[in-house]
């Protein structure tokens, strides 16, 4: 029976096809941060995606994000942001979320506009409008499925009107529900909401991403002198680059690896002591053939050479059809449960001929043993 | 071509060690000329089975020399060995022992399978014709009586065209009309000018051979020449009618 090689097969295949699956997702939400974009966040130890996470630093002003974008050169544009934790309200229902107050080159600098109605405009800034983007978490939240555009939600006292919707964009590596904000003008958040004059970051676009190493250090030494920090003090802001992101995706990858690796490796031990097993107990059963066929003139070696083959034979079907279940299984689990998976046919390959193998090398051991018995002695078996 | 087809010297068998020793085979020597029908007979535990896998070189002596048609084979590397079971000699067993899940020809076939003659099925035809089971080629043992499958395991062993019969009781599993048959077809190929080797602890069996060695605790006890074998093909006339086919 190769059931233990089918099983065993199927299960090393479904396994690393979720484990791929899971890990193109994450690079896929990584990635979706963009690769030529600096974040500059106030205050020291911000890490990617933790909107909304520790004490806020007021020392960074709309007017560093001007200098930035008119001193440094590589610098295609800046959006200054900032923000906080809101609860918003609309027809008798309330919902926690993050208000951002965002510029006009947000849209383009982050890569995210609105899907409906419009971003928010010049005019917009120059007015200090109570207009809002609403995101689609609580845009679901306050409003079902209905428009809302044109709608007037309460936001911190005041009524805004719903001017847009976000696109959506999903979670972030670090888990935070990216869609669960609403953006307005940072001129009404700085003067009608918060009534503050210092930002929570600056996101900037580089005109390259080759420059990015000399722009990260260009735009610390300009904030340092802006800021009139002495040598030795530490910076009262954090730069962020891709180049870290990519070193964050790197290490969850490299996480990954080593789960599929383990699971692998187990799999295939579980696989090759099953068929190492199979085909101890078919030797034995088969001492009393060994013994006539060396009776009527089969060689050692000729034993050996059956055995083998028929192993290969064995652990070879059983692998294709432990394969093809593989295969079946992870479709299956992505169209039903939802569950991405990526089919990775080197792991396949890879686990079929390491069963064949062990399959081979467990069979050789007993079968050379019978194989060296006295024609009679194995006969009596 | 050697007169003598097996010259056994001062053989002996043991099994286990110290207080838990067996001899069961001491000291025998045996000369057996081409062209003899030599049953050993004797008692069970006598030995004579175990002399008997030893000649055939199903076993290896613990001491002495034995050679077979002028091959030393008490000494043979196993693979030398090999060929020497596959071309000098053809064994038969009690049991049959066939391969269950394949037909009278195959089963025939087997020896063939490690040998490098050529057409392996016309000769497997051929032996199975001989044997009078020319009709029943694709049959599997559960098809065949128990007289039948012993003849298919004459053919097996005849189909290398050995030099020496083994047979190691082959009509114990047999009723009296598929036992003279069998012994039949052993007469017939020892007329032919085989060198038969059977060993049986029926007299009546015994006495169809034309030359009978007594085996006793391991050791030859007599060792007579028949003078008149008695022959199977009366005492299947002799038979009632009926009976298997």
């Amino acid at each position: 029976m190769m059931i233990g090689i089918v099983i065993g097969i199927a299960a090393l295949t479904l396994i690393v096809a979720v484990g791929l699956g899971a890990r193109k997702r994450v690079m896929e939400r990584v990635q979706k941060f963009g690769l030529e974009n600096i974040m500059v966040f106030a205050g020291a130890g911000r890490e990617l995606g933790q909107m909304g996470v520790g004490e806020p630093a007021t020392t960074l002003k709309l007017e560093d994000a001007e200098a930035i974008k008119r001193d440094i050169r590589a610098v295609a544009d800046v959006a200054p942001l900032a923000m906080r934790q809101v609860e918003v309200e609309y027809g008798g229902k309330t919902t926690n979320t993050g208000l951002f107050g965002v510029v006009p080159a947000q849209a383009a600098v982050w890569d995210w506009d609105v899907v409906k109605g419009e971003f928010v405009s010049d005019e917009d800034m120059s007015r200090s409008a109570r207009v809002c983007l609403i995101g689609a978490t609580p845009r679901t939240e306050l409003f079902g499925a209905t428009n809302p555009l044109g709608e007037k939600v309460q936001i911190a006292g005041n009524l805004f009107e719903v001017k847009g919707v976000m696109q959506t964009k999903g979670t972030s590596p670090a888990g935070t529900d990216m869609d669960n904000r609403i953006n307005i003008p940072l001129t009404t958040f700085m003067r009608r909401v918060a009534n503050v004059d210092y930002l929570y970051a600056i996101r900037l676009r580089l005109k390259s991403s080759a420059s990015m190493t000399q722009a990260a250090s260009a735009i610390q030494t300009l904030l340092r002198e802006r800021h009139k920090l002495a040598a030795g003090v530490a910076d009262d802001f954090t730069i962020r680059t891709p180049t870290e992101a990519t070193n964050v995706a790197a290490r969850v990858a490299g996480t990954f690896n080593i789960l599929l690796v383990l699971v692998a490796a187990i799999s295939l031990i579980v696989g090759g002591v099953v068929v190492a097993n199979i085909m101890l107990i078919s030797v034995n059963e088969r001492r009393r053939e060994i013994g006539l066929r060396k009776a009527v003139g089969a060689r050692s070696r000729d034993i050996m050479l059956q055995f083998l083959l028929e192993a290969s034979a064995v652990t070879l079907a059983g692998g294709v059809i432990g394969i093809l279940l593989g295969i079946t299984s992870a479709k299956l689990l992505s169209m039903v449960a939802k569950i991405p998976t990526t089919l990775s046919w080197a792991s396949i390959l890879i686990g079929v001929v390491f069963s064949v193998l062990i399959g081979i090398i467990a069979g050789v051991q007993p079968a050379r043993r019978a194989a060296r018995l006295q024609p009679i002695e194995a006969l009596r078996s | 071509m050697n007169d003598l087809m097996i010259q056994a010297q001062d053989i002996t068998k043991t099994y286990g060690a110290g207080s838990s020793q067996v001899n069961a085979v001491q000291d025998v020597s045996l000369d057996i000329r081409r062209g003899e029908f030599v049953a050993l007979v004797g008692a069970s535990g006598s030995g004579k089975s175990t002399l008997m896998n030893v000649l055939g070189c199903l076993d290896r002596p613990t001491s002495g020399t034995l050679l077979l048609d002028g091959d030393d084979v008490a000494k043979m590397p196993d693979e030398d060995l090999a060929r020497i079971r596959n071309r000098k000699i053809g064994f038969v067993f009690q049991m049959f022992n066939l391969l269950p899940r394949a037909s009278a020809q195959e089963n025939v076939e087997l020896p063939l399978l490690y040998s490098d003659l050529a057409h392996p099925g016309q000769l497997a035809r051929q032996a199975l014709e001989a044997v009078g089971l020319g009709n029943r080629v694709h049959h599997h043992p559960n098809a065949l009586s128990g007289g039948q499958q012993q003849r298919v395991a004459i053919a097996r062993a005849l189909v290398t065209d050995p030099e020496v019969i083994f047979a190691d009781e082959p009509t114990g599993n047999l009723d009296a009309r598929a036992s003279y048959e069998i012994m039949a077809l052993l007469q017939n190929l020892n007329t032919q000018g085989r060198t038969i080797v059977l060993v049986t602890h029926e007299a009546d069996i015994a006495e169809h051979a034309r030359r009978i060695v007594r085996i006793a605790d391991g050791r030859i006890t007599s060792d007579r020449i028949v003078e008149q074998p008695r022959s199977a093909e009366q005492g299947l006339k002799g038979l009632p009618p009926g009976g298997d086919q």
